[in-house]
């Protein structure tokens, strides 16, 4: 049984990692701020996730039931803290805009009048 | 004021499951203190109190939770797919997709689970004219366009489904078939 658990857990610790690996990597290769979000963002998660599991599966559980709790909160916090340094990314322009395939929240703002940056805020009407 | 208490009770309790599960094991002294604990949070600093008109359906909520989960799984092995296979020549797009409800409950965990969908956050919410602008990452074409704004809105479907009121659901569904499936 025992062994079992050992191949499991190894298994999960290793894909977490792997998932670790390549989110650093994306940070490294993509193109902007944006992008690497996503790498920072996704892949992360995504491995602390599975490290966890694979730590929790050789745990008993009370010991366990704490990484539960960080698991919640690590998939409640990276979101927001992404969206916000998203948002910002856009209206500074360190998201190569030329670069995207579309971008319909630049027609909204040339329909707008509004060259500068996206709408910050309730507009006035 | 012994209502706004009542409505209070589900943030009280899930709070002391967060104190037991913190402790790791489950005794009398433990849930009261955790009671205690969550009161003097909820009295210290109150969160606005929902409206209780809003349905909670417990087995789609976590139908909800299942999907967004497998959804996270994909997310992960997709961004790194593109870090492998385009590295710097990772090309994104912004599409506006319509949003389905006026709730602040629903548009919340719609944006919330944007984020967990494969290489999307949402960019800009206009709530006046009921549009999310969701960033993509991945995007090479306008079909790609149109499939990842279909996500979306299937994605509000479900949350809608879990969270919102009937009413919405029909119109949400009547959006969906709109778009042509």
């Amino acid at each position: 049984m025992s062994g079992i658990l050992d191949v499991v857990s190894a298994v999960l610790l290793l894909a977490g990692a792997t998932s670790c690996l390549l989110g650093a990597l994306g940070l490294l290769r993509l193109p902007d701020l944006p992008a690497r979000l996503q790498a920072g963002t996704k892949p992360q998660t995504l491995g602390v996730l599975l490290i966890l599991l694979g730590t929790a599966v050789r745990l008993e559980f009370a010991s366990a039931s704490t990484l539960i709790l960080v698991v919640l909160f690590q998939m409640l916090t990276s979101p927001v803290i992404s969206q916000i340094i998203g948002r910002s990314a856009y209206s500074t322009g360190t998201l190569r805009r030329d670069e995207l395939v579309v971008d319909e929240l630049a027609e909204r703002m040339r329909e707008d009048g509004d060259e500068s940056g996206p709408p910050a805020g309730p507009r006035p009407s | 004021m012994s209502t706004v208490w009542l409505r209070r009770v589900p943030q009280v309790l899930l709070l002391t499951v967060v104190w037991v599960l913190l402790w790791g094991t489950v005794s009398v002294k433990i849930v009261l203190g955790g009671l205690l604990v969550g009161a003097a949070v909820a009295f210290l600093f109150p969160l606005p109190v929902e409206n209780p008109a809003m349905p909670i359906r417990p087995w789609r909520l976590l139908q909800l939770a299942g999907y967004l989960l497998a959804d996270l799984v994909i997310s992960g092995v997709q961004v790194s797919w593109e870090t492998l296979r385009y590295g710097s020549r990772a090309r994104a797009g912004i599409v506006a997709v319509p949003l389905l409800s006026r709730s602040g409950r629903v548009v919340t965990v719609v944006a919330g689970g944007v984020v967990l969908t494969p290489g999307s956050y949402v960019l800009q919410i206009d709530q006046r004219g009921g549009l999310a602008y969701v960033y993509n990452l991945g995007l090479r074409s306008a079909a790609d366009a149109e499939r990842a704004r279909r996500q979306v809105l299937k994605l509000q479907l479900r949350v809608i489904a879990a969270l919102g009121s009937a009413d919405e659901l029909v119109a949400c569904q009547r959006a969906l078939d709109r778009s042509g499936r």
